[in-house]
């Protein structure tokens, strides 16, 4: 990790102006869940739907596909990862400290907000599936960051196809067919989340098993990062060409 | 052409037999897809200042990127200090790069932008070395501003400044002057002038003749992704004997001055216009010798003799033109 990377990673994804409309979108699930308990009692089935649809499958990708394609991928578009990159630094330092920084803005603008919404809506057992959902998000944003930032490593056009990912792949085939769910952080998410909030956690269902999401989030996360550490190791900034 | 390109130095060696030169390329192409932007270029680089010079998509910008470590070579090596630049971030201690795109953190001032270069070498005392860095640059006044706000020439001083927080050995800037009012130009080149003075190896590239004439001791021309030219550019400049060398002389009688010249079989031509005799040679060095005995035996007195295509600006035109 370094300090001075981290803080300028920091600085830079928080003044981007897309950060404001995450943090509306973060405003939006406490909002609801406000409007929804001043409205209704509490109601865990409410409570783990809007956590799950709203907090999870909506604003966790989003969050993390901005600032996971932001922390090198947008640096490199716009020509000031060289100041990073033309440093006596070792690269796995500046991958790693660019990952943390994303996973970082990533869970505060979804884990917290969604602990708030579950703690807000009410319903039985709602702060056990409040600290499951929060918890599971977490875990999500960081596999999600750790994907991204290896796909901003790849190609230029990581945002279109991270939004790709999560729209057609995760909102549309994961529907469709339950074989590709295995390749969804959101599903792996949802699974935690049970896992976690158990016993609270029966008034909504997981499509994947526990075991085979925690296997293949590790291996995800693991080939992305090896990716990102590769890409990082041996990128080019071209001059301009003849 | 005749100007077959050797080492920057033209003919000092670089470094003693045994030591490894501050930066070496060797057989160094690079490529992207069916575009070759660089193509067979050797040359070595000393201490002193060196322009790189040559049209828009010559390679300039590739060039430096391949030096800066930044871009791997398809073919050839690149060596910083005998260590191959590419994939080496330790290279980074002795490098300091200007890159041409004007990008900056918005957000930092230049104070900020500075020492967080100075702290990512790992400086030990990132504060005094900063504050020497923009005193260096003139931008003391502007330091608690932020980057957003500079003018472009405050931009490029700033990113100067930036390279060379660290004191490295190399420095290595792509069009360092863009931007820059005559004022600011001036400042910078003393002061890469006077870094080359300490013993660093500085490698600019520009498209404005001026500045390179002004600040390079020597040159490297770029054209079409080959090395064309490199050296001393008046020296470049004498090995094109197949371009006529062009004097004009101003003498008591330039009438009889310019039958006793035409004699010579070096001179391929004279003319005489508007009072001033403008002579061509094929040989720069055999012209300087005689002209002045051949003007004693026509008893003419001689008050000046300049060649007026020496200027970088005729070498280039001659080398990109062919």
């Amino acid at each position: 990790m370094n300090a001075v990377i981290a803080r300028i990673t920091l600085r830079q994804l928080l003044s981007r102006r897309r950060t404001l409309l995450l943090v509306a979108l973060s405003a939006i699930v406490i909002l609801v869940a406000i409007l929804r308990r001043i409205s209704n009692a509490g109601d865990a089935k409410f409570t783990a739907d809007l956590l799950s649809t709203l907090g999870i499958a909506t604003l966790m990708p989003l969050v993390a596909l901005i600032f996971g394609t932001g922390a090198i991928g947008a640096e490199l578009e716009e020509g000031t990862a060289v100041y990073f990159l033309a440093k006596p630094i070792r690269r796995g330092v500046v991958l790693a400290t660019k990952l943390l920084v994303a996973i970082g803005c990533s869970i505060a603008l979804t884990s917290f907000p969604i602990l708030a919404a579950g703690l807000i809506a009410g319903g039985d057992g709602s702060a056990r599936l409040a600290i499951g959902f929060a918890l599971a998000s977490a875990i999500g944003s960081a596999l999600y960051c750790a994907i991204f930032v290896a796909l901003s490593l790849v190609t230029s056009r990581a945002f279109i196809w991270g939004l790709g990912y999560v729209l057609v792949w995760e909102g549309f085939l994961a529907g469709l067919f339950t074989g590709t769910r295995t390749l969804s952080v959101r599903e792996h998410t949802e699974a935690f989340a049970q896992a976690i909030a158990n016993p609270a956690a029966s008034v909504f269902k997981a499509d994947l098993q526990l075991g085979t999401a925690m296997v293949v989030a590790a291996v995800v996360a693991v080939a992305a990062v090896t990716l990102a550490l590769r890409r990082l190791s041996r990128i080019e900034i071209a001059g301009e060409v003849a | 052409m005749t100007a077959p390109p050797d080492s920057a130095s033209g003919t000092a060696p670089v470094a003693a037999p045994g030591a490894s030169a501050p930066v070496e390329l060797t057989g160094v192409s690079r490529w992207y897809g069916n575009v070759v932007a660089v193509n067979d270029v050797s040359f070595i680089l000393e201490p002193g200042v060196t322009g790189l010079l040559g049209p828009n998509g010559a390679g300039k910008s590739t060039l430096l990127h391949l030096i800066a470590g930044l871009l791997a070579p398809s073919a050839g090596t690149v060596s910083i200090g005998g260590h191959p630049a590419f994939a080496d971030p330790q290279v980074y201690r002795d490098i300091g790069l200007v890159p041409e795109r004007e990008s900056v953190y918005p957000f930092l001032t230049g104070r900020e932008f500075v020492e967080a270069n100075a702290k990512l070498q790992g400086l030990n005392d990132p504060g005094s070395a900063t504050q020497r860095a923009i005193a260096e640059v003139d931008l003391t006044d502007a330091q608690d501003r932020p980057l957003a706000g500079y003018s472009k020439g405050m931009r490029q001083r700033a990113k100067v400044a930036a390279a060379f927080v660290h004191d490295p050995q190399i420095l290595l800037l792509d069009e360092p002057f863009n931007g820059m009012d005559p004022r600011q130009r001036l400042h910078t080149m003393g002061f890469l002038r006077r870094l080359a003075g300490e013993g660093r190896t500085i490698l600019f590239s520009s498209h404005i003749l001026e500045e390179v004439e002004r600040v390079a001791d020597r040159v490297l021309v770029v054209i079409a992704g080959r090395l064309a030219a490199s050296g001393d550019f008046r020296a470049i400049r004498r090995l094109m004997t197949d371009r006529p060398h062009t004097f004009t002389v101003r003498s008591s009688d330039d009438r009889r001055l310019a039958a006793q010249l035409l004699a010579e079989p070096f001179v391929t031509g004279v003319t005489l216009d508007d009072g001033l005799l403008v002579a061509r040679a094929a040989d720069y060095g055999a012209f300087s010798r005689s002209v002045a005995a051949r003007a004693r035996e026509a008893d003419v007195t001689l008050y000046e003799v300049l060649p007026t295509d020496e200027s970088l600006e005729s070498v280039f035109s001659y080398l990109v033109r062919g």
